[in-house]
């Protein structure tokens, strides 16, 4: 936190002088080329984007990512979009590319560099606010319980890395911010890669089937706009944002006047998760040994849901079989009256 | 050949109420079904072309709001002409809606018909099906105009109910599910079983002009109603009922109207029946 402040202190002072220090970048660049061999990086993003805008000037354009957790192998793009990387969140004026990728910090790159950079540690100078709320989050702590390999930054960002494919397809990394539209759905997909029944069911709702066909502008939450971003607490947690004392400020930052009748409403509905209707029929073939059971399953918000649920499937049923036999037997009968009919007319023709 | 002694079926009033349902009806599908069918590209491509989310879903509602309106003089008309014209026959005999104990009879001739073993019933002013289609019309538009009303201001119906029946019975979420699955259940009757059974019959295709021109021929009103044609003769009203037959124009003009409209229902029922046949597989 003090690293961050000092250095956009510092930044703001150097700021003035920033316009200057662009014209004399340019002239420095040329007699720099032109005097001397060596290009060295330090505080610039010139000597990096001189090749990584360019496709003829690298090595390689792609190299291989092994993803830590589902162990598939990504091929990530090494060309960058500078127009692109500067409307990103790290695409400041006062942001260049050793910040992150630090072991490059004044290194000769006249011939180019290693292959494999060091992991960008987004933590220790920079993130570590939210990186300590993500870490003591009952999310963390249940992974931990349960010795399941922990998400770090990059699993959720996606790496951050503003690249392109060399198709020229935006790659899934560069969506930095929480509006971006894109960002916004591909958080979806990554919290129902572990969360399957619970992205199943928002598809169910009225959020969720907005956003299901591809609208995931901020009018529409999508699951870090309710559970959180990084502070991501069970329910039961006082200071978690579904949680009885703040689900109203939560359902009310869309909804104004939201009410406490309101807040109940159910968000993850399991009209089509066969393990609730499991859950169902056991709680009712033991109601006699455990009535207590039952009566809580009866007062689940859910259990009426599922009942209206497949009272519709019965109706719908029901009314297509019937009234489709009626309107198909009407058809032919129809027909079979007019060829009839027109088999007559024909006679007395002849 | 086309007959010149003409009967007019329809009034103009129902005939304009007819016409503000296609299009609040078809507004209403075409904005709403792609929420139903999320999950299929066809889905996906429709609602971008009704502008996405929110533009879609402002139609959804103007329509709504257009079939509230027919709602609204319907009923005006059913109770001028009940409580203050006095006129009778609106709740029994053969000119009601209602259900009749004579059409019991009529689906056990229609069922004798389908098997070959009879002739078609000879049916008075409303058919049973007609019936049951206006009646399903009712309730539907009931159910959907409730349930539709608590989507669009939830947090306004949440707050007249305790929290704790709230906890147990979630409104919102219950009016979603029966408004998704009463939009299926509706969109699916009108572009299956209305249709064949109206405007695609061998003797009415490709659209039954009655709906949309008022008039019918005497063949067919002999043919479709013969009680009802017997009985005005019998009354010596049938002379009141003569009309003009319409011209060729406003024929044409009616399968202009008509005719993509029922191509549209067919092509939206064939995508909601083949992702019913993609969930199967």
């Amino acid at each position: 936190m003090s690293y961050k402040r000092e250095k956009s202190c510092v930044l703001g002072i150097l700021s003035d002088f920033m316009k200057f220090r662009m014209s004399a970048f340019l002239v420095l660049c040329l007699t720099v080329i032109g005097l001397s061999p060596a290009i060295t990086i330090a505080g610039d993003n010139g000597p990096c984007l001189e090749c990584h805008t360019k496709q003829d000037k690298l090595k390689t354009t792609e190299k291989a990512k092994i993803d830590p957790i589902s162990g598939e192998i990504k091929v990530v793009s090494l060309l960058i979009d500078e127009a692109i990387f500067k409307t990103t969140a790290h695409g400041g004026e006062d942001f260049f590319c050793i910040d992150c990728h630090q072991d490059l910090d004044g290194a000769d790159v006249t011939e180019g560099h290693k292959p494999n950079l060091k992991p960008v540690d987004c933590i220790t100078f920079c993130h570590d606010d939210p990186a300590d709320e993500y870490l003591q989050s009952s999310h963390v702590k249940l992974m931990k319980e349960n010795n399941k390999d922990v998400p770090t930054c990059k699993d959720c960002h996606f790496g951050l890395t503003y690249h392109f494919t060399p198709l020229g397809e935006k790659s899934p990394m560069y969506v930095p911010r929480g509006t971006d539209p894109l960002h916004r759905k591909l958080t979806i997909q990554s919290c129902g890669s572990c969360h399957q029944d619970y992205l199943d069911s928002y598809k169910n709702n009225a959020h969720g089937q907005v956003t299901a066909l591809g609208h995931t502008t901020t009018d529409v939450p999508v699951c870090f706009d309710c559970h959180g971003m990084h502070t991501i607490l069970n329910s039961s947690e006082p200071e978690s944002k579904v949680g009885k004392e703040k689900i109203l400020e939560t359902c009310g930052s869309c909804h104004a006047n939201a009410n406490e009748s309101f807040v109940k409403h159910v968000e993850h509905p399991q009209i089509k998760n066969i393990k609730y209707y499991k859950t169902l029929l056991t709680a009712l073939k033991n109601a006699r040994n455990d009535p207590e059971n039952l009566k809580k399953v009866l007062k689940n918000p859910q259990t009426i849901l599922c009942i209206v649920f497949v009272m519709y499937i019965g109706i719908l049923g029901f009314t297509f079989s019937s009234f489709g036999l009626h309107s198909l037997l009407t058809w032919f009968a129809t027909a079979r009256d007019e060829h009839k009919r027109k088999g007559h007319a024909n006679e007395e023709h002849h | 050949m086309r007959s010149t002694t003409n009967y007019l079926r329809f009034g103009l009033f129902h005939r304009f109420c007819h016409f503000l349902i296609i299009i609040s009806f078809f507004g209403l599908v075409l904005t709403g079904m792609p929420l139903a069918f999320r999950g299929y590209d066809w889905a996906r491509w429709l609602y971008e072309l009704f502008g996405g989310y929110p533009t879609a879903g402002f139609i959804h509602r103007i329509c709504a709001l257009i079939t509230f309106f027919a709602a609204f003089i319907h009923f005006a008309f059913l109770f001028i002409s009940i409580s203050v014209q006095k006129k009778k026959g609106f709740f029994w005999g053969p000119n009601s809606l209602l259900i009749q104990p004579r059409d019991i009879f009529d689906i056990v001739g229609d069922i004798k018909w389908f098997l070959g073993i009879g002739k078609r019933p000879d049916f008075d002013r409303w058919i049973y099906w007609e019936k049951f289609e206006y009646l399903s019309l009712m309730w539907g538009t009931l159910v959907m105009a409730i349930t539709g009303l608590i989507l669009w201001f939830p947090v306004q119906f949440t707050k007249i109910i305790p929290v704790t029946i709230a906890s147990v019975v979630d409104l919102p979420s219950i009016a979603l599910i029966i408004h998704r699955y009463e939009a299926i259940l509706a969109a699916g009757f009108i572009f299956t079983i209305h249709f064949f059974h109206t405007h695609l019959l061998p003797e009415k295709m490709p659209v039954d002009e009655a709906i949309f021109t008022g008039s019918i021929t005497e063949e067919e009103f002999k043919h479709e109603r013969l009680n009802h044609f017997k009985r005005l003769e019998n009354q010596r009203q049938l002379q009141d009922f003569k009309v003009a037959p319409p011209s060729l124009f406003v024929s044409f003009l009616t399968r202009l109207f008509a005719v993509p409209i029922l191509i549209t229902g067919l092509i939206m029922v064939g995508f909601m029946f083949s992702a019913l046949i993609v969930w199967a597989i």
